[in-house]
């Protein structure tokens, strides 16, 4: 059982503010939900969609099916959505909502409470009643506003009409930005530098907050290229150290990306990607900067891509890119995207919360920065704790840090360099099998579209289908070791990207030899639903009867 | 035998001068070198830092402040000094020059003026007076040279200063008082370029170079001064205000961490535990 919810308005009209407390109270009510946004880049009219999908089982994606409830706070909505509603389906058109803001102001004195009272009339739709929201609201306007919205509801005849039960118990909310700040501050992050883009923006505003009660600076800089060469300055002096960025601002990042490669400064650098190129949908989602990432910075150096699928990823693995960024003295980058950014979603399973602790050798004055050693990890330390100088240098170096143009000393200091890489495919986070390992075909993913795809394998799975689905939190390097345990070859494989070209197909091949026999591709600016992936998946098996 | 690792400047070099100058200044301070960072980008004056005793981040073209103020943000405690030249300051750093002003973080900017792109072998630099022909400007520079002080002060920098690498007391006592202040100090340091600016030369500056015995009273007065330039050159302090507050970071960051105990409060924002 679940009900799909959509809400749809003008930017201004209070659209977030319903997004907040809906998903605030339902979270408290114990319910397992979904909700993300599809938004336009300005602050006040054109369309906005807020989407809730509300069930009684862990949820993690947009089913895709007809609608149970639209609310329109513009004509748009409606336009847009009443031919999608499903069999007992509710729209609250305009004139629905003009009754409501007439009640707020003559009840309550302010049309703006017109959205609490929505809240109240969605809730008792999904069978909440006043006496389950007693211990959870204490203000007493705040009830009175949700019960008003209740009477609505009774009113209209839509009380229960999707009634469903509260099943989640002792759960964490967060959206995808705020989980990779968690697991940042777990990882230790304790400097951040940026400047505002969507959608990294939620992100440096969650550590901006964590930071008034811990010991972790945020400093806005004048633009992109100061922002990664100042976290470079504060990551040297000892602080594990961040930025937060879409692709148009890493553009501006790169020659610093190639500064942390060669003065070895451990940073990490996540890039919310949207749809390019330029400036392209500020606020839309895409997988379209892979390729970019992955070359961005110029001459050759060890680097590390993760790409989180869901809201455990985010925090696991922000959490190990500030330890691989440290262990290995490499630029560490977290792709994610507009749709994970702003999903928002429940996690049953509680974080470990073992925080790291700084830790750091000490040396006399003979401590050389960049000495040669067999594994080509040279003893990291900052400035003013020993009587070591500690020497970094964006030309090619001596051990001591001193400019050289030695040649032969230049040829060992690169292949020191790249020894860290080959340790790094060591540390290898393989990717996630969701099904048979001898399934027939494998919908391959990385990113934001695990737990969709994962989804739309369970679905095909349930059918009879020999599907099985394979997601890619690391998405490089890769390395052989990394699938070997799954029998790959002679599969079919349907790769899936938010993006125009299959650049992660492109990557798999170069670096696996693995050949796609099909591409889902979406890039229209908005995330895959479950049914929709369905669709497609169908539409390219019926070919061959559904497996090979 | 090839000399591949020796000091890079050409005989003769305004750097050496204040590079002796730098190193005097610091070594009467008595600040110990472990506690000096020195910051810079790219560019001759940019090799400065390798030829002292101290800390060192040798970055990137045009980003020698933004890690100056990383490193001060996260170590207070450390004597944060940036120095580059006029084309990596000015030109390619221009952005990170006015704002990191407006930070006003204790740290010194210390920039080596010889209106000319020596390393790229003789191009116009923001400072290169008009008409000065030069193989990119071979009809001589069209564009009005930027004024670096003037600049500094009209964005708020506290501490304004103009030096001389040909008078190297002069010089190392004002890089004392700039380390010494408690603020942002900005220091030009009018240094000439033997191989490549045959106009701007040490005996160009004798003759013109007038010390200030006091620094203007207010902004204004100090933007007066930053403007004279030609015939007259006043070096030492135009400016020096104590009023403007000096940024730091709140609480002490590198000597703490993220506790468990401080995680588990921020866990619980994301609870449904009430």
């Amino acid at each position: 059982m679940e009900c799909n919810l959509l809400v749809g308005g003008q930017a201004g009209q209070g659209l977030a503010s319903i997004e907040n407390e809906l998903t605030d109270l339902l979270f408290r009510l114990g319910y397992h939900f979904f909700a993300t946004k599809f938004y336009m880049s300005r602050i006040r009219g054109g369309h906005n969609e807020h989407l809730f999908r509300v069930a009684e089982e862990p949820v993690h994606a947009l089913s895709g099916e007809p609608w149970d409830v639209v609310v329109g706070l513009d004509e748009e909505t409606e336009r847009l959505h009443r031919a999608d509603l499903s069999a007992h389906g509710i729209c609250i058109s305009i004139d629905g909502i003009r009754e409501i803001e007439k009640a707020a102001k003559e009840h309550f004195r302010n049309v703006k409470m017109s959205n609490n009272i929505l809240v109240g009339l969605l809730l008792n739709v999904l069978g909440v009643t006043s006496e389950n929201l007693g211990a959870l609201v204490k203000e007493e306007e705040k009830m009175a506003l949700l019960v008003a919205g209740m009477d609505f509801a009774e009113r209209w005849k839509m009380a229960g009409r999707f009634a469903l039960m509260p099943r989640a118990v002792n759960t964490l909310k967060f959206d995808g930005n705020s989980a990779l700040g968690f697991g940042a501050l777990l990882g230790g992050c304790q400097f951040v530098a940026g400047y505002p883009m969507t959608p990294a923006t939620s992100l440096q505003m969650y550590l901006t907050r964590a930071a008034l009660e811990m010991p972790v600076h945020f400093e806005q800089a004048e633009d992109e290229i100061s922002a990664l060469n100042t976290a470079l300055g504060a990551s040297y002096a000892g602080l594990r150290s961040m930025v937060a960025t879409s692709g148009g601002g890493f553009a501006l990042m790169t020659e610093a990306v190639s500064l942390a490669g060669m003065t070895e400064t451990p940073v990490v650098v996540v890039v919310a990607q949207r749809p390019g190129p330029s400036t392209g949908l500020p606020t839309r989602t895409e997988q379209g900067d892979l390729n970019f990432i992955l070359h961005a910075g110029h001459g050759e150096f060890p680097r590390l891509l993760y790409a989180p699928g869901s809201i455990e990823e985010a925090i696991s693995l922000a959490r190990r890119s500030f330890e691989l960024a440290d262990r290995y003295q490499i630029p560490v980058f977290i792709l994610t995207d507009q749709y994970l950014a702003d999903s928002i979603q429940v996690l049953d399973n509680r974080p470990e919360l073992t925080v790291y602790n700084r830790e750091y050798e000490v040396f006399d004055d003979s401590y050389c920065r960049y000495a040669l050693t067999p594994d080509g990890l040279s003893p990291l330390t900052y400035p003013g704790l020993s009587e070591a100088l500690v020497k970094v240098d964006s030309d090619e170096h001596t051990e001591e840090g001193k400019i050289t143009e030695d040649l032969n000393l230049r040829v060992r200091m690169v292949d020191k360099r790249l020894r860290k890489g080959r340790l790094l495919e060591e540390e290898a986070v393989p990717p996630a099998l969701f099904g048979e390992r001898n399934a027939g075909v494998y919908l391959i993913c990385w990113g934001s579209n695990k737990e969709i795809v994962e989804e739309t394998a369970a679905r095909l799975q349930s059918e009879g289908r020999s599907v099985a689905a394979l997601h890619f939190s690391q998405v490089y390097p890769l390395t052989p070791a990394m699938i070997e345990n799954i029998p790959l070859m002679g599969k079919r494989l349907i790769v899936i990207e938010n993006n125009a070209t299959g650049q992660f197909a492109k990557l798999l091949k170069r670096e696996l030899s693995l050949v796609a026999d099909d591409l889902i591709l979406k890039y229209n600016g908005l995330c895959f639903s479950v049914k929709e992936l369905y669709d497609e998946v169908m539409n390219r098996l019926s070919g061959d009867g559904g497996t090979k | 035998m090839m000399k591949i690792n020796d000091i890079a400047w050409c005989p003769g070099c305004g750097n050496f001068l204040i590079r002796d100058a730098l190193e005097g200044a610091l070594t009467e301070l008595a600040i110990p070198p472990r506690e000096i960072v020195l910051t810079s980008g790219i560019g001759q004056a940019a090799k400065m830092p390798q030829y002292l005793k101290v800390n060192y981040f040798n970055g990137l073209h045009g980003r020698a402040l933004p890690p100056a103020v990383g490193i001060k943000l996260a170590r207070p405690e450390l004597t944060v000094i940036a120095v580059s030249g006029d084309g990596c300051n000015y030109g390619e750093g221009g952005n990170h020059f006015l704002h990191t002003l407006r930070k006003n973080l204790d740290i010194t900017i210390l920039t080596c003026n010889n209106q000319v792109y020596g390393l790229t072998k003789g191009q116009s630099s923001p400072t290169t007076d008009r008409n000065t022909a030069n193989m990119l400007d071979p009809r001589g520079n069209e564009n009005e040279p930027l004024n670096p002080l003037a600049v500094a002060v009209a964005v708020g920098a506290p501490f304004v200063a103009r030096g001389f690498a040909g008078e190297k007391d002069h010089l190392k006592e004002l890089l004392k008082e700039a380390i010494r202040f408690r603020g942002t100090a900005v220091v030009d340091i009018l240094q000439p370029c033997v191989t490549f600016n045959k106009v701007n030369t040490f005996a160009y500056y004798r003759q013109r170079v007038y010390r200030l015995d006091v620094p203007g009273k207010d902004r204004r007065e100090a933007l007066e001064i930053a403007g004279i330039w030609g015939e007259r050159i006043p070096i030492g302090v135009i400016l020096r205000d104590e009023t403007r507050p000096v940024r730091e970071p709140a609480g002490r960051i590198f000597q703490n961490s993220v506790t468990s105990v401080m995680m588990e409060m921020l866990l619980r924002t994301h609870s449904s535990a009430i």
